[in-house]
């Protein structure tokens, strides 16, 4: 199925709520719409996660699948972006686990975002440096930052996605803030 | 604020202090207002999430663009998977041949059809009815988003002459009633909707 010529309405300058009513309904070129307003932020969110790229590309995969035969669930169409990158989330912990006794998560850590020439000075050094404090932390810690300050989670999609308490969240959030805010005063 | 222990020296954390920025209330307000240390305390954690943020969207612009072959990839891959509908039958000149049309295929040839209609996009689309029968009773139940500016009664009435026509031409289903609602009236993300139509 190809999308319909639309001679008055690009997909891609409809609104979220818009496009989920007609993906829910099999519209594929409007749930290809959502996919590519989105891919490049769950791309780059699964990878911070994930710290590999080929990891990366089939959290997205798998998150798009599940979202295509889930739409009809989503309550919000609004609320598509949050709901996908919470199905992201959880499909990089998923290939995490599913990897873990093999692969040294530090050693394939993505390339480091290049700043823009603007900000190169000093955001980027700052970026840089936050980069390499988050490396360091123990990786319990690391992926509960990135869900929760990157991913925009809430402590209890996080308790889910991790399979630990909500108060076992807040501790690795804690510990992992109180590393970084020691690192950063550093750099400051 | 000290230099090895990032919470204050004043009694209190740097988890009330989260907390603080995150509901912007506190019992102990007053205080963080007054206490150079929690203000320290405060413009790190501003700073660190600040950073965090600015690392999230290097993170997608580093990820590339939604028009490069990774994407494509990924959605050839899910068009395999997804589904196209029941099957609608049609009738053959031989009776021992076996048409038939998905309904996918019949809901996004509705689509087409409405979207031509001036100032109106097809939301959701539904079939109702037997269609899996040959000649079965259809009803089908269009939502439809309307550009500003568009006089809706002339818009629904062409919609359902035009879609009633289509699914008689193109099917061999019994069309009960075509049901047009206006759900939305808006305006396009992306700019000014009504193009050259004045207001």
């Amino acid at each position: 199925m190809t999308a319909p010529a639309r001679p008055r309405l690009n997909l891609n300058d409809a609104h979220d709520s818009f496009l989920v009513e007609r993906a829910a309904d099999g519209d594929v070129a409007s749930f290809e719409a959502i996919a590519r307003r989105y891919g490049p932020l769950m791309r780059g969110y699964a990878r911070r996660l994930t710290g590999s790229a080929a990891d990366a590309d089939d959290a997205v995969q798998e998150t798009l699948l599940q979202a295509w035969n889930q739409l009809g669930d989503l309550q919000d169409g609004a609320a598509v972006k949050p709901w996908l990158m919470r199905i992201c989330g959880r499909k990089s912990i998923d290939l995490i686990r599913k990897r873990r006794p093999v692969d040294d998560l530090d050693d394939v850590e993505p390339p480091d975002p290049a700043p823009g020439p603007e900000r190169a000075v000093e955001q980027g050094s700052q970026m840089q440096s936050l980069v390499a404090a988050l490396r360091k932390l123990p990786d319990e810690q690391r992926q509960c930052w990135v869900l929760k300050e990157m991913g925009g989670q809430s402590y209890e999609d996080i308790a889910e996605t991790l399979e630990i308490s909500t108060d076992s969240v807040r501790g690795r959030l804690s510990r992992a803030r109180t590393t970084l805010m020691k690192e950063m005063e550093d750099w400051r | 604020m000290s230099n090895d222990i990032p919470d204050p020296g004043c009694g209190h954390s740097l988890d009330e202090l989260e907390e603080y920025l995150r509901t912007g209330q506190s019992t102990a307000e007053q205080h963080y207002e007054r206490c150079p240390e929690c203000q320290a305390g405060l413009a790190g954690l501003r700073a660190l999430h600040r950073l965090t943020g600015e690392l999230a969207a290097a993170d997608t612009e580093q990820a590339g663009s939604a028009d490069e072959p990774w994407l494509q990839s990924i959605l050839g891959n899910l068009r395999l998977e997804m589904r196209s509908g029941r099957s609608i039958p049609l009738s053959g000149e031989d009776p021992e041949d076996s048409f038939a049309q998905t309904e996918g295929s019949l809901v996004a040839l509705i689509r087409s059809t409405g979207d031509d209609v001036a100032g109106a996009t097809i939301g959701k689309c539904r079939l109702h009815g037997n269609i899996t029968e040959p000649g079965g009773e259809v009803r089908i139940e269009v939502n439809v988003t309307a550009f500003f500016g568009y006089p809706l009664p002339a818009m629904v009435e062409s919609l359902r002459t035009r879609i009633a026509d289509t699914v008689r031409t193109q099917t061999e289903l019994n069309l009960t009633d075509v049901d047009v609602s206006v759900t939305d009236v808006h305006e396009r993300v992306g700019g000014d909707p009504r193009g050259e139509v004045n207001e």
